[in-house]
């Protein structure tokens, strides 16, 4: 493709992407495309692709067949233009435990091709950025989780990218560790940058311009949260009954699309509340709990493939008034 | 230039931290000089101090070997906690991280065969100067292709299991087929066949060129040889650090 010279290249692309193991087709034709200063996540269960597509988009592996291009740049012929305006926080931890803080981030401002000074001034600038000042001589092993995240978030800043990429940037992390880790990344954008993230948690991904749900290799569905939900059409009706199966049958036998998932009987309906209590006076079971809610991720993604996304939602429950902020 | 510089000065800055592996690479070589000195010294008919100044050059190609494959091995350590990929997607071409890692191994190895260097005239070795240079150059060139070695067998591998097995089917025999323990040119002729394609024995013959003054093969023979192994080597790892997660 070519990109005239007044239209600045989207921040990402990607083409007819596929990736193959040997037998394993993991990832099957893959479109899409993150305009710069967006936040993009892309959010499926574990084993969907995420992680071959993210390891393609950030040079680590090439693609099978297809092509893309980060700002601009073929992630196969150019990786070294790709990986100079880039910056990456994995999933495994990328930190010498035995390195100060700083340490670790002077060196990487080194491998960024900075002077030895100017990599100096670059790590204090992104503790103080960070908050991360008081750690700054610490060994990175002794962080805890949140403090190693925020480091690995300074690390992958280390040259000033254009564009952030996240894989499962927060797993593991506790709610406060994890919105601030998001709190920063929401700056990032706010100054200009652009991210693309990996997640399989909805709510991860919620705070994203646009998000792609991928399955099997798939992109199954792209748009904005809205855009999204509005795909489930409708209010979401979540039924716990005594035997769920029982009832979903009898739903079935009523001309209505029932899902079973850990959480009880989904119905996705265009009158959820005028028909909850037809329901309840018709069901077969006892009905222990019934809940009437917008669409949420986790209903769009159940909706489009049947299944549920494996982790559930990252927060246990909304904290109740009253708690820590 | 300065991606060489960052993979060097971060393997650098860990073994400073790493105080453990710090202190046993310092007396490591004290090991294997007085107990194959005074072990080996004790049955051959070379005889005490005789025997001692044979197997010096042996006994750096030993250290030098060992640590440098060791220290490249870390390389596989850090592709299993995942460190590794942070190197690889830096903007540093692919020679430079197997040139930095290379050297950096190679100083790394260096580092007990300094001690043995420091211990020459309690062994009772009057080296002239010239003799010196000649052994600090052989050291340095024997240094770099063990780690290049190492480098471009480490570089391949994604688990840690293979350690044990890379030092009993590779490194050992490399060791005792080079001649470090006992002289070439009074071995069988199969063993004398198979030195030829060891690295290890040209390493340990320029050494103790420059320690006895005499060699099986001739120096300039060992240059190229070693030469050879680090060019093709450094290729080899260039290659597979290239090819990122693909191999």
């Amino acid at each position: 493709m070519i990109d005239s010279p007044a239209a600045p290249s989207p921040a990402l692309e990607a083409r007819g992407l596929h990736k193959r193991y040997g037998a394993v087709h993991a990832l099957r034709g893959i479109d899409l495309s993150v305009r710069r200063g967006e936040m993009f996540a892309l959010l499926g269960p574990n084993g969907a692709g995420k992680t071959t597509l993210f390891s393609i988009l950030a040079t680590l592996l090439r693609p099978s067949e297809g092509e893309a291009r980060v700002l601009g740049f073929d992630t196969v012929r150019e990786r070294v233009q790709v990986r100079q305006r880039i910056g990456i926080v994995f999933q495994e931890p990328a930190l010498e435990g035995k390195l100060s803080v700083r340490d670790n981030l002077y060196l990487m401002g080194l491998f960024y091709g900075l002077s030895s000074r100017a990599a100096k001034a670059r790590s204090i600038e992104l503790l103080r950025m960070l908050g991360l000042e008081e750690v700054a001589g610490r060994e990175a092993q002794k962080l805890s989780g949140g403090q190693k995240r925020r480091v690995e978030l300074a690390r992958a800043l280390v040259a000033t990218p254009e564009l952030l990429f996240l894989d499962e940037a927060t797993l593991g992390l506790d709610v406060d560790a994890r919105r601030q880790f998001w709190a920063e990344v929401r700056r990032y954008v706010g100054a200009g940058g652009s991210v693309f993230l990996t997640t399989h948690y909805m709510d991860e991904a919620e705070p994203a311009d646009r998000i792609a749900l991928i399955d099997h290799g798939r992109i199954i569905a792209l748009g904005s949260p809205q855009e999204l939900k509005a795909r489930v059409g409708g209010g979401v009706l979540l039924l716990a009954t005594d035997d769920d199966a029982q009832a979903a049958a009898w739903l079935r036998e009523h001309g209505h699309h029932p899902e079973v998932s850990e959480r009880g009987v989904l119905l996705v309906e265009p009158e959820p509340a005028t028909l909850l209590p037809v329901l309840l006076a018709g069901l077969p079971v006892r009905t222990r709990r019934a809940e009437v809610h917008e669409p949420s991720l986790e209903d769009v993604f159940l909706k489009l493939t049947g299944r549920a996304l494996e982790g559930g939602p990252a927060k246990p429950a909304p904290r109740a008034a009253g708690g820590r902020p | 230039m300065r991606g060489l510089f960052a993979v060097v000065m971060l393997d650098l800055k860990r073994l400073w931290v790493d105080r453990v592996r710090l202190v046993s690479s310092l007396i490591q070589p004290l090991l294997y000089l007085f107990v194959l000195g005074s072990g080996l010294g004790a049955s051959s008919t070379l005889g005490g101090k005789g025997y001692l100044h044979y197997i010096y050059p042996g006994v750096l190609g030993l250290s030098l070997l060992f640590s440098s494959v060791f220290a490249a091995m870390l390389i596989v350590f850090d592709r299993q906690i995942g460190f590794l990929k942070a190197v690889l997607v830096a903007p540093v071409s692919r020679l430079a991280i197997a040139l930095g890692k290379i050297l950096s191994g190679a100083l790394q190895a260096l580092v007990p065969a300094t001690v043995l260097l420091v211990l020459l005239p309690l062994l009772g070795l009057d080296l002239s100067p010239a003799a010196l240079v000649e052994l600090v150059g052989a050291m340095l060139l024997a240094a770099i292709t063990f780690s290049a070695l190492g480098v471009a067998t480490a570089a391949r591998f994604r688990s840690t299991t293979v350690f044990p097995i890379i030092s009993n089917a590779v490194l050992l025999p490399m060791f005792f087929l080079s001649g470090a323990l006992y002289p070439l040119d009074r071995a069988p002729t199969w063993l004398r066949l198979l030195a030829h394609v060891d690295p290890v024995a040209y390493a340990v013959d320029l050494m103790r060129g420059a320690v006895l003054g005499r060699t099986v093969y001739p120096p300039l023979l060992s240059i190229a040889v070693l030469t050879g192994f680090i060019v093709v080597l450094t290729w080899l790892a260039t290659r597979v650090f290239a090819a990122g997660e693909d191999t």
